[in-house]
């Protein structure tokens, strides 16, 4: 039986190394010119000598189930597609930067040189070419695992059920659907 | 955010947005509060207030379009009606709310002054010149009808900021009523200050219904500024994080010194301490011209810093 | 009412109205008209470092659009890095070199007027012959990195009678190569996948490059509970995901292997069975060994002697699938062949020698050979004395450092050419004042690269080659664990006026004379090559798929029976090394601890990020963005001492020169240690991201060599820093 398609990534922060690959493979494959980024790497630096800790956490818009930039988008620009991925369309937004506002995550960002906003929509291009989104596929330590959470077999589903993980500021409400693998 | 997003232009529209509002507000009151018998009693500052209403708005509503990334593109705000987006609905509210208040303001133009506006117009154009009439009998209707749009406008304003749960800053219910309740102090304060400048005898009724009311409206205001911050510092961690923007942060000083303290506390000061006769005796007072400018000017300040904080401090705030 | 003027009015407003609206529908259709139609996906192989890892290219409209990874390459496992994927900026860059160029003004100057490519020849064989008469073919020096097409510019400069060949693994991995062959006979990769254990002394694999050991590191690590030790005076990235990681105190990483060398055949718990059947020499390891103690370890290393212990018998206990890595550039101190030579014994006697999670000896593919004309072999000896100076290098390779010292010597002959392929000895080798001094010095400087290098910028001619995205290469079989052959295509035709190597090459060649050598095209070189693959039609095949990936591998245990000799003097493994001993080497490492700093230095130490390439990629706008500017690294304690602060000017100096630099102040870096990022401060003006930008590490580096292979040495420079 049929389901509904939901596309969801789990990322694995254990294995980021902070090449910047998914950083270069974003900005090509999505045309993002350099002062602005659709996705970047958190860097968290502890300790003192010798006692030190680093770890590097991938982020990017969490195509949130209840999208607040998409709530708020007075023209529906901003819109939810059937299979979750949160997309914008160019002609229909006006520049309000009032999305960008609405997101907890820093995720969208406003073009200067288009007048409209911008943000990651999982490569949906790629996606409906049957493809994984850029970041998925460069990634060197394989970070990042792409796929239909609502598949019972599918890559998502099969690491939630067995790996416990996190989700970014819960606490906002939107329902991001990244989950980063403790 | 990486950087903040709406600046001065967004600020300048919820200032001007909620002066119209206040303005189409005190005016409506005072033209549907007096009695069978006492009708002129406060013709003066409602003619000020419905005079004055619909421009500040369009004004603002000029600096939100010169905002917007394609400014070209405004015209889709008015295709498109999303219920979710305080923004859509708010646009609507901007357009029906226009359209009463330039009809309001026509109504209570006299006859002279219609007069005026039409000798402006070339007579070719004879299809405007038939706009040449006297409305001034639905000043009631339309005030009634107004005074929900307007109350709209200047709760919408707050709703746009409160709405956005990714902004603990704004996270509360209060930035609506906060938002409101000064859009129509600052209604007050200029047609107060209309009254302060003009040299025609002093309308002591008039100001004493602006006085009255605007006294209410800041000790409102009040009210919820201290649940605000109360709340805040009992709530999520978020939260409370974020009034550190006005607790030691940058806007500390804006906040306390400036919008409580010169922009809200010190108006309502002296509007008390000049209401003092009137509610201790009864006695129809001789309102001091300057103070009342200062007052309005302070109040008008006031409404415009609370915006600033609001609007800038709201986008610095996070949840982390 | 006037109709007319109503009309009017009614129409302008209209017209306005409509302009809105107009321009809001404009762009899009403009856009769907340029979204043409043409996607054409073609595989190749990158570039960007030396991993050529498999790439498909995704062309639209006949400009690169995106560099996808290939998931057929077990080299890439389907992965591309940042370097990989700005490999697009390199071909769209608008100061590339985009048509020959003939110095104008004085050496450094940047005075350039472009030359037609007969003009760039004429000049440069004239030249070239010029110093052939003079002083003779030896009189130039054939200097390049590795390509594709390397061999070429190589057998240029042979055929022209030079024995002055000198390539880059003297500047990067000449030890440890060396070390491994003299005790397998063979450099082996290193099974990380399946490795349960690993030790690394530096080799920052997490972040200085992208290998396939990157990811299998990162993947057994992670998912199969390998355990990595890391020892380097940095915290990296390779630090921050390591088990356990020790601030080893620099340069005595030797002390540390001898020491579980100590433990492990004092405790007996080396693979007895594997050391008599397979090797030579362990009896005179044991006496050697038993003055090395953990505990004298520790005072050389700063590692407590318990963890030593410890790590040594964890380490033994999974053997054979224990390792220590052995890097791949080992540039780093006088004694580096000594110490990868006790990493190499110290994986011998543990047995971890063609088996799963061990050192696999490489599998190789034949390729089959072009019969192109002989020449004679180069008559004069090499100008760096190789077989003097370093008998048991490889000659093909040279002894960089030492082959500058004996140019700017003029002895034993005088050098006065100077050919540059894809190199960039101004920024590749220490001590820059005398790499400048050693251009100067020549009659005649010809550079063929992509980009202005700041070689190229001190050069008299330059060759503008075409992109690995604009050329035809021959193709290259990589040995390895999982072997395979790649292909390289031109995904576009080439933008600019530029010709690959073998072209450039052909075209010098006629003017000296030597045509008969360079007689084919790339393609008849490219199937002569390919006709020994067992596949049908292989360069159909090629072309669709990228690369050729043979079944059968990984294979353990080819080397692991009785008939199997090992390239070595005894036919086993040499754990004692006679011929070691017959050039006048320790046969067995002996610990020479390395130099102090001098009160008031610091010991300045080199490393690489992930985005960057050495020198030639920090230009690319995609990986600037990441690192706009280099700065020295110091300790919160030495900045304390020094009084200077984060984001502060300083001065470091060292005896080969100064530099100036702000400084970044971290607690990730030994207080006796600096550390700065190579590739900044250049002098090339068309490199305008990184010109002048930072400092260069090349000015401050000082020159050494490691004795027995004499590839150079680049941590043994001691800075002293002062706020400016």
């Amino acid at each position: 039986m049929a389901h509904k398609k939901r596309y969801a990534l789990v990322i694995d922060s254990k294995k980021c190394i902070d090449c910047k690959s998914c950083v270069v493979a974003c900005r090509a494959e999505n045309n993002v010119p350099l002062r602005y980024s659709r996705n970047w790497i958190d860097e968290e630096h502890r300790g003192e000598w010798p006692r030190l800790l680093a770890a590097y956490e991938p982020g990017q818009c969490q195509q949130c189930e209840s999208p607040a930039c998409v709530r708020v988008c007075p023209t529906g620009a901003s819109y939810q597609r059937p299979d979750g991925i949160v997309a914008i369309n160019e002609t229909e937004c006006v520049g309000c930067r009032y999305c960008i506002i609405a997101c907890p995550y820093d995720a969208r960002f406003f073009r200067e040189d288009k007048g409209v906003v911008e943000k990651c929509d999982f490569c949906a291009k790629r996606v409906d070419r049957g493809e994984v989104p850029a970041c998925v596929e460069t990634c060197p330590s394989k970070v990042r695992v792409f796929g239909d959470f609502n598949d019972p077999n599918g890559p998502v589903r099969r690491l939630l059920e067995s790996r416990r993980y996190y989700t970014k500021k819960p606490e906002a409400g939107t329902g991001p659907q990244i989950y980063y693998l403790l | 955010m990486k950087k903040i997003e709406w600046g001065y232009l967004i600020v300048s529209y919820l200032f001007l947005g909620g002066l119209s509002a206040g303005l189409y507000f005190v005016s409506a009151l005072a033209s549907l509060l007096p009695k069978n018998g006492e009708e002129n009693a406060y013709k003066r500052i409602a003619r000020i207030g419905a005079l004055l209403a619909p421009w500040p708005v369009m004004v603002g509503c000029f600096l939100l379009i010169f905002d917007l990334g394609r400014w070209y593109r405004f015209w889709k705000l008015f295709f498109h009606i999303r219920w979710t987006s305080p923004m859509s609905l708010g646009s609507w509210l901007l357009i029906a709310f226009s359209v009463v208040a330039v009809l309001y303001f026509y109504s209570w133009l006299t006859a002279g002054q219609r007069g005026w506006l039409f000798s402006r117009v070339p007579k070719r154009l004879t299809f405007l010149h038939l706009l040449d009439r006297d409305i001034s009998g639905k000043q009631r209707v339309l005030a009634l009808i107004g005074l929900p749009i307007s109350v709209g406008v200047g709760i919408y304003t707050g709703v746009l900021l409160g709405a956005v749960q990714s902004r603990p800053f704004w996270n509360t219910n209060l930035v609506a009523q906060l938002f409101l309740f000064s859009a129509l102090s600052t209604g007050c304060a200029v047609i107060m200050l209309v009254l302060a400048w003009q040299h025609e005898p002093a309308d002591s009724h008039g100001l004493q219904l602006l006085y009255n009311l605007d006294i209410a409206l800041m000790i409102l205001e009040f009210f919820i500024v201290v649940p605000y911050i109360v709340h805040g510092q009992l709530s999520v961690q978020a939260v409370k994080d974020s009034l550190e923007l006005i607790l030691g942060g940058p806007f500390t000083l804006l906040f306390w010194v400036f919008f409580l303290g010169l922009g809200l506390l010190l108006p309502l000061a002296i509007e008390v301490f000049e209401s003092l006769p009137v509610l201790l005796s009864r006695a129809t007072v001789h309102y001091n011209q300057r103070l009342t400018a200062v007052t309005a000017l302070l109040v008008l300040a006031g409404g415009f810093l609370l915006r600033y904080i609001f609007v800038f401090a709201g986008q610095m705030s996070r949840f982390n | 009412m006037d109709r007319r003027r109503f009309l009017t009015w009614t129409a302008g407003g209209a017209v306005g109205a409509t302009v809105a609206a107009s321009i809001s529908h404009f762009e899009p259709f403009l856009k769907k008209r340029e979204a043409g139609a043409t996607r054409v996906e073609v595989p190749t192989t990158c570039e960007m470092c030396v991993n050529k890892c498999s790439v498909i290219a995704v062309v639209e409209n006949g400009v690169i659009h995106k560099l996808n990874p290939n998931p057929a390459s077990p080299k890439s496992r389907g992965m591309l890095c940042a370097r990989g994927n700005a490999g697009i900026q390199q071909v769209y860059e608008p100061a590339r070199l985009k048509r020959p160029l003939i110095r104008a003004g004085e050496r450094g100057e940047g005075k350039w007027r472009p030359a037609t490519w007969d003009e760039a020849w004429d000049f440069t064989a004239n030249k070239l012959l010029g110093v052939k008469d003079k002083y003779g073919p030896q009189g130039s020096l054939w200097s390049s990195t590795e390509s594709f097409q390397e061999t070429f510019f190589k057998n240029l400069g042979l055929s022209f009678g030079s024995p002055n060949i000198v390539r880059h693994p003297t500047l990067c991995l000449a030890s440890v190569n060396l070390a491994y062959s003299a005790t397998f006979g063979t450099v082996p990769a290193f099974d990380l996948a399946n490795a349960k254990y690993v030790i690394m002394s530096g080799a920052n694999r997490f972040e200085s490059f992208i290998t396939p050991d990157t990811m299998d590191l990162i993947e057994s690590t992670t998912e199969r509970k390998a355990r990595l030790i890391y020892l380097d005076p940095r915290f990296t990235v390779t630090a921050a995901k390591a088990d356990e990681w020790y601030p080893i105190k620099p340069g005595t990483d030797l002390a540390f292997v001898l020491a579980m060398l100590n433990v492990i055949i004092g405790e007996s718990r080396h693979d007895k069975e594997f050391v008599n059947t397979y090797t030579v020499g362990f009896d005179k390891l044991i006496d050697h060994i038993k003055s090395f103690t953990p505990e004298w370890a520790e005072q050389e290393t700063e590692i407590p002697a318990k963890h030593i212990v410890r790590i040594a018998r964890e380490f033994s206990d999974a053997a054979p699938r224990a390792v220590y890595y052995a890097g791949r550039r080992s540039s780093w101190y006088r004694e580096d062949f000594q110490t990868r030579r006790a990493q190499a014994i110290l994986n011998a006697i543990v047995g971890s020698w063609d088996r799963e999670g061990g050192m696999v000896p490489n599998g190789k593919i034949a390729l089959g050979e072009y019969d192109f004309f002989p020449w004679d072999d180069p008559v004069a000896p090499r100008i760096d004395e190789i077989d003097k100076n370093f008998p048991m290098a490889a000659k093909g390779d040279g002894a960089y450092l030492k082959l500058r010292e004996n140019v700017l010597a003029g002895a034993p002959y005088p050098v006065k050419a100077w050919m540059i392929h894809k190199q960039d000895p101004m920024n590749a080798l220490p001590d820059q004042a005398k790499t400048i001094q050693m251009l100067q010095q020549m009659d005649f400087v010809g550079v063929i690269d992509v980009q202005m290098s700041d070689t190229a910028w001190y050069a008299d001619v330059i060759f503008p080659e075409s992109t690995y995205l604009e050329r035809q290469d021959p193709v290259e079989a990589m040995s390895g664990i999982w072997p395979v052959v790649v292909y390289r295509q031109p995904v576009i035709k080439p933008l600019h006026d530029t010709k690959p190597t073998l072209e450039i090459v052909q075209g010098l060649a006629k003017r000296l004379n030597l045509s008969q050598y360079f007689d084919f095209t790339i393609e008849q070189w490219v199937n002569a090559q390919v006709k020994e693959l067992p596949i049908e039609a292989p360069l159909e095949y090629l072309k669709k798929h990228g690369i050729y990936v043979p079944p059968d591998f990984p294979k353990y245990g080819t080397t692991l029976n009785s008939e199997h000799r090992f390239v070595t003097k005894s036919g086993k493994i040499e754990i004692f090394s006679d011929r070691l001993q017959e050039f006048g080497y320790d046969p067995l490492p002996l610990y020479h601890p390395p130099a102090q700093s001098p009160p008031g230095t610091l010991r300045l130490i080199t490393g690489r990020k992930a985005y960057f390439t050495h020198a030639n990629s920090t230009n690319n706008p995609w990986l600037n963005a990441f690192d706009p500017e280099n700065r020295l690294w110091l300790n919160p304690a030495t900045a304390d001492s020094l009084g200077v602060a984060d984001g502060q000017l300083v001065e470091a100096a060292s005896t080969a020169g100064a530099v100036r630099l702000k400084v970044k102040v971290t607690q990730e870096i030994r207080p006796d240690c600096v550390f700065m990022l190579h590739g900044f401060g250049k002098r090339a003006k068309w490199q305008r991201l990184v010109a002048g930008v930072g400092a260069c590490d090349a000015q401050l580096l000082e020159t050494a060599w490691d004795k027995v292979s004499g590839n150079a040495a680049l941590h043994e420079t001691f800075v002293k820093v002062r706020k400016v």
